[in-house]
């Protein structure tokens, strides 16, 4: 048993390196399905107190009870001498690729297709009482299919507690919402939902929306969009930890920001990026916001663009495919045609 | 491709066609390269902002992308250099393929709708025909009638410039009050008279009564005259007197009256006195 898995993935390719793990693109003999091998590094004795990598035991922990089409599936854990490596679903591309390819052009309704996808996993995510926590377009991976799926469950936690205290020190610093970076101890959906904003606003921007250089910074860039907060617009933010008096700033027009934006995807950015944590929506409720039912539709996946690397290779295999199912759909009409 | 434009819709709504903006700021500085700039302007009314131009600007993208977009785009289609522009409004089906929406003009700066066909021919045909009933209307009001004489054309009377005369007001005064005064035409009574006369012969009257019934001829006449000074004591007074009265009018109206006039009075006077028909004869030769 312990040596199957050895055997069972064939290493294709290297993929890159983080502070935490090594990803490798490989093929599983079994199943002959392409996969993401995630071995994790031993890291320091501190790291490793737990027996594992905390970020890998979270990972494992949550992912092995969380299944939905936009989060990323972890398909096996196994374990190699002294290493602990992850298998995931294979993702060709994330988000924040798709963001930086200036080939690319990010039509509303590729928008809308990214969006949908972001908040049904987060929604989920949200349902299971579990907080990403680490939002950014690098975490939202892609396959050729065109599939948005959430990765990345290092920071990932269960919330709710009214008494669990967790760290403010999460959430990449561009996407981090600002009761984090006021030092925040007790907090909810409302972090992620804030990221979410974020990222929204750098697919229509195609640059990050609020590049901090320091925490301070950060909020700085916030305050100087929407206006700096006052006591009336977030009761208790002088109590928090970390709070720092600001300038006043006017608050912006998001339309003049954004000036492509139709309306309601203006009123969906002023509702996931609300200064009062309590006045963000959920992913519920921003799934239910006019901008998911007009018009335009979202596209379907196989139209959302891909980087030009991947392309070439995903014009072979769709075209098999689709050729699948236009035959299918032609016996389909010729048996209701006769009919 | 465009989402709900709702926000852009009830500008859009009026008709765009009685629209123009422009940014007096930008007119000096419009060029070839800018004048796209100038029309994306967000208060623009004719830029819908949710176009391919601004999506592709927004992502700070090159707009060479546009042409492998579908959807809404404006283009630069026609350069007149310092004084005019034309920019198009097409919907984008592929990288060959578009369909023209509208065409929109910027003189000197300042940007109007390229109207369609119909509506110009709409427009000129209205503004034609109201020109036409404003015509009719105009000289309805100088068309006179009256049952004996029939129609004719008053230009004076309606004519407030004229209002120095107080003789012009005096006239319209006159041609109300002369229908009354005029019950028949001369023509008319010889008329009346003549088969009068034929009838008493034809069925002559008990000697005695005859006598009677020609003073009543005589008694109407006069009662005619006193009508006459119960309406007007000061013009037609004294039948005596007519010829004079008359002849100071004339000349303050105008040269043209004589002739037709004093004939008139003259005839007036020498058939029966009391017959003060002469205003009506006045009124016509002025034309």
């Amino acid at each position: 048993m312990m040596d199957e898995p050895i055997i069972r993935y064939e290493k294709i390719d290297f993929l890159g390196e983080g502070q935490f793990a090594t990803v490798y693109k490989a093929r599983d003999v079994k199943t002959d399905k392409i996969v993401a091998v995630k071995k994790i590094k031993i890291g320091s004795r501190l790291e490793a107190q737990d027996g594992i990598n905390r970020t890998a035991l979270r990972e494992i922990k949550l992912l092995q009870e969380l299944q939905h089409i936009n989060l990323i599936g972890l398909l096996d854990v196994f374990g190699q001498k002294s290493n602990v490596s992850l298998v995931f679903d294979f993702m060709d591309t994330d988000l924040e690729i798709i963001v930086k390819d200036n080939n690319i052009v990010l039509t509303p309704a590729n928008v809308k297709a990214y969006m949908i996808m972001t908040l049904k996993g987060l929604e989920y995510l949200h349902q299971n009482w579990i907080l990403h926590r680490d939002l950014k377009p690098n975490n939202l991976l892609i396959n050729r299919e065109g599939i948005l799926k959430i990765g990345d469950f290092g920071l990932a936690k269960a919330f709710g507690s009214p008494t669990r205290i967790n760290t403010h020190q999460v959430v990449t610093r561009w996407y981090r919402s600002p009761e984090l970076l006021f030092g925040a101890r007790q907090y909810g959906t409302g972090v992620d939902m804030w990221a979410i904003g974020c990222i929204l606003a750098e697919l229509l921007l195609r640059v990050p929306f609020l590049p901090g250089e320091t925490d301070l910074d950060q909020l700085s860039r916030i305050f100087q969009v929407f206006g700096t907060p006052t006591e009336e617009i977030w009761p208790g933010m002088k109590n928090l930890t970390d709070y720092v008096q600001f300038k006043q700033f006017p608050p912006q027009q998001l339309r003049h920001i954004f000036s492509a934006a139709s309306d309601d995807l203006i009123q969906l950015l002023e509702s996931l990026l609300a200064i009062y944590p309590p006045k963000r929506c959920d992913c519920t409720q921003a799934l239910q916001m006019p901008y998911f039912s007009n018009k335009p539709a979202p596209s379907v996946g196989a139209k959302l663009p891909m980087p030009s690397n991947i392309t070439k290779l995903e014009t072979e295999k769709p075209s098999l495919k689709r050729k699948l199912l236009e035959n299918i759909d032609g016996g389909s009409l010729a048996k209701r045609l006769q009919f | 491709m465009m989402p709900n434009r709702m926000g852009t819709l009830p500008i859009a709504a009026e008709n765009p066609l009685g629209l123009s903006w422009h940014d007096s700021a930008w007119i000096p500085l419009l060029n070839p390269s800018n004048i796209m700039d100038y029309f994306s302007e967000r208060s623009n009314p004719f830029f819908d902002r949710t176009c391919n131009n601004e999506v592709v600007k927004m992502q700070r993208l090159s707009m060479d992308q546009l042409q492998n977009m579908t959807g809404l785009e404006y283009i630069l289609l026609h350069v007149q250099d310092p004084i005019l522009y034309v920019i198009r409004k097409q919907h984008r089906h592929g990288p060959n393929q578009a369909t023209p929406l509208a065409d929109y003009y910027i003189i000197a700066g300042i940007v109007y709708q390229a109207p369609d066909l119909a509506s110009v021919l709409n427009s000129r045909l209205l503004s034609a025909v109201h020109h036409l009933q404003c015509s009719f209307e105009e000289t309805m009001s100088y068309s006179r009638y009256h049952p004996s004489k029939g129609y004719w054309w008053d230009f004076k009377a309606t004519k407030p410039g004229l209002s120095p005369f107080n003789v012009s007001q005096s006239a319209p005064k006159e041609t109300t009050s002369t229908p009354k005064e005029e019950p028949s035409t001369l023509f008319q009574r010889q008329r009346v008279d003549m088969l009068l006369a034929e009838l008493v012969r034809q069925f002559p009257l008990p000697v005695t009564q005859t006598a009677s019934n020609q003073t009543n001829g005589v008694t109407v006449k006069t009662e005619n005259t006193n009508d006459k000074h119960a309406d007007k004591p000061s013009d037609g007074n004294n039948v005596g007197n007519i010829t004079i009265k008359q002849e100071p009018v004339d000349p303050t109206n105008s040269e043209n009256m004589s002739n037709g006039n004093i004939q008139g009075h003259i005839e007036v006077k020498t058939e029966i006195k009391q017959e003060n028909m002469k205003p009506p004869p006045e009124k016509k030769p002025r034309v």
